[in-house]
């Protein structure tokens, strides 16, 4: 089985992107990276693009996409994880090069929320569950499905709502220092615990907007990586699980066992262990859920997230730096493109390139957290340097 | 709005389904009679809810109809105060989760209470709702 390796990557800016279609969005990732890569097009065995959809005007993104950008009678599929379908794109041409079917590939994401309005977005989401049974009747919503956890955390480990905020401060810190960032804007604990309620006890501050953006990868096999660079990011781990459709069939509301199911698979795929990485993003789609998710991952204890965050340490300077790309919060959550922007993130983070919030590198090892839905879906993919 | 020119398409899909409920046609007449009932596997005893005709445990597709009771314990909840486009004309509401009697979880809204009220680990009662098509549905409220 041949290793794969990240040779090139593109991410366009994310926020509301009223001056480009959906297909002129993912051109821009796509070209940075061909251009990155700096591989001939027609090298390219398989296109795969993570897209949600719904909320923009085309049905068939992977077509779309594939004309604007000249690639053309090439093998493509778009792929659907929820909020996690860039990560499933990644792993799907990751396995078109395992299997030998190509030696090149490319996973795009993109997604263009913001050309319905805002109500028709948040209906999209809610109904992303057990339509029949939990939305029909009862109007489940995004914010809503994560804040049943944050309830159950809040009151099982004594999480505290300044504890979710101080996630959200986090974010926009290092927002502030991403040029593609949505937002590039510190923010004060006060204003983000004063915000707006979205669904109790989740606030405005607490919820990742509705973002457009793109971002793709082009993946390699070893033999061809070495061709085409001198900096492969090699991919040494991927697991991924998923949970119920319902929340009522789920065991517990304090973490999604989807995660913790991903994670371990990818750590023994890849050899490492949690205190190995340098470097990751967690799917803070909503500050409870970066909380849950340093603890699913293993990077303390379960009920110890807030404890994490009150502590500085998944900043730079702690025992492990998270989101610093600005993750979801601050960066912007473009539903299909968020899990290929994450192994974008981690890709410059390994190759020393990701500027004013760069992480110190010891181990060479990254990892890439993406989770669909309410932990419906859960990917993790361990990037290494070596 | 943005000042981009944009081509402002006006071509509205309107979402009308017709969800098949053949297949648990009783649990749905049990919600008219004031009955919470639910499937539970002649072959391997598994009981579910949401209820389903083919067992996810064996696969087999024998089932009986058992009745859940209507007492419940608040597991976890919250407020919706941001509701999506289709139930912009409800007031904000309370989604719960309860546990039955018998461990089973049940999600649905929790009536006739304040959110300052609601208090995990607290007794509650399923009841039996209608919506204005008619459909019936089901809430919980302060046992
Ligand atoms: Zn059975």
């Amino acid at each position: 089985m041949t290793r794969v390796a990240i040779v090139g990557v593109g991410h366009s800016k994310f926020g509301k992107r009223t001056d480009v279609n959906v297909a002129e969005l993912a051109f821009e990732s796509i070209k940075q990276a061909v251009e990155d890569a700096k591989v001939d097009r027609k090298e390219i065995g398989n296109v795969v693009v993570g897209s949600a959809g719904g909320w923009y005007e085309e049905s068939l993104p992977a077509v779309i996409v594939n004309e604007y950008a000249g690639l053309n009678s090439v093998g493509t599929m778009r792929v659907e994880a929820a909020c996690a379908s860039g990560s499933a794109a990644v792993k799907a041409a990751y396995n078109s090069i395992v299997s030998g079917e190509t030696d090149v590939a490319m996973a795009v994401g993109v997604e263009k929320m913001t050309e319905v309005d805002t109500l028709t977005s948040v209906e999209l989401i809610g109904r992303a569950g057990s339509y029949m049974w939990e939305f029909e009747n009862f109007g489940m919503t995004f914010p809503a499905y994560y804040a049943l956890y944050a309830v159950a955390h809040m009151n099982r480990f004594g999480t505290k709502e300044e504890d979710m905020s101080r996630v959200a401060v986090k974010a926009h810190h290092y927002g502030a220092m991403n040029p593609l960032a949505q937002f590039q804007k510190e923010i004060t604990l006060e204003k983000a615990l004063g915000s707006q309620v979205v669904s109790w006890p989740l606030k405005l501050y607490d919820a990742c907007p509705l973002t457009d953006g793109s971002a793709a990868v082009i993946l390699a096999s070893e033999e061809a990586a070495k061709k085409l660079t001198d900096t492969p990011v090699w991919i040494r781990g991927v697991g991924y699980s998923s949970d119920s459709a319902n929340l009522s069939r789920r065991n517990d509301y304090v973490g999604l066992e989807a995660t913790v199911a991903a994670a371990k698979r990818a750590y023994a795929m890849a050899k490492v262990a949690p205190g190995d990485v340098d470097v990751a993003t967690a799917h803070d789609c909503f500050t409870i859920a970066e909380l849950m998710a340093y603890e699913d991952l293993g990077f303390c204890k379960k009920g110890e997230g807030a404890k994490m965050v009150r502590e500085g340490q998944t900043e730079v300077g702690g025992k492990i730096p998270v989101n610093l790309d600005g993750g979801l919060k601050a960066k912007g959550h473009p539903i299909g493109a968020t899990g290929v922007s994450m192994a974008v993130e981690i890709t410059k983070q390994l190759r020393g390139e990701a500027g004013p919030h760069q992480a110190p590198i010891r181990n060479g090892v990254g990892l890439v957290h993406n989770v669909g839905g309410t932990g419906h879906y859960a990917y993790v993919t361990i990037l290494s340097r070596s | 709005m943005s000042d981009d020119p944009a081509l402002h398409s006006r071509r509205p899909l309107t979402l009308r389904f017709d969800i098949p409920i053949s297949r648990t046609r009783e649990f749905w007449d049990g919600l008219r009679d004031g009955r919470f009932i639910t499937t539970k596997c002649k072959n391997c005893g598994n009981v579910s809810f949401p209820p389903q005709a083919d067992c996810p445990n064996c696969m087999k597709g024998e089932f009986e109809w058992v009745d859940l009771g209507r007492d419940a314990k608040l597991l976890t909840f919250t407020y919706v105060q941001v509701t999506p486009a289709s139930f912009v004309e409800n007031d904000p509401y309370i989604i719960a989760i309860g546990e039955l009697a018998k461990g089973l979880k049940v999600l649905a809204w929790l009536e006739g209470i304040g959110p300052e009220d609601a208090k995990l680990g607290m007794a509650m009662r399923i009841e039996f709702r209608a919506s204005k098509e008619g459909n019936p549905y089901y809430v919980f409220v302060k046992a």
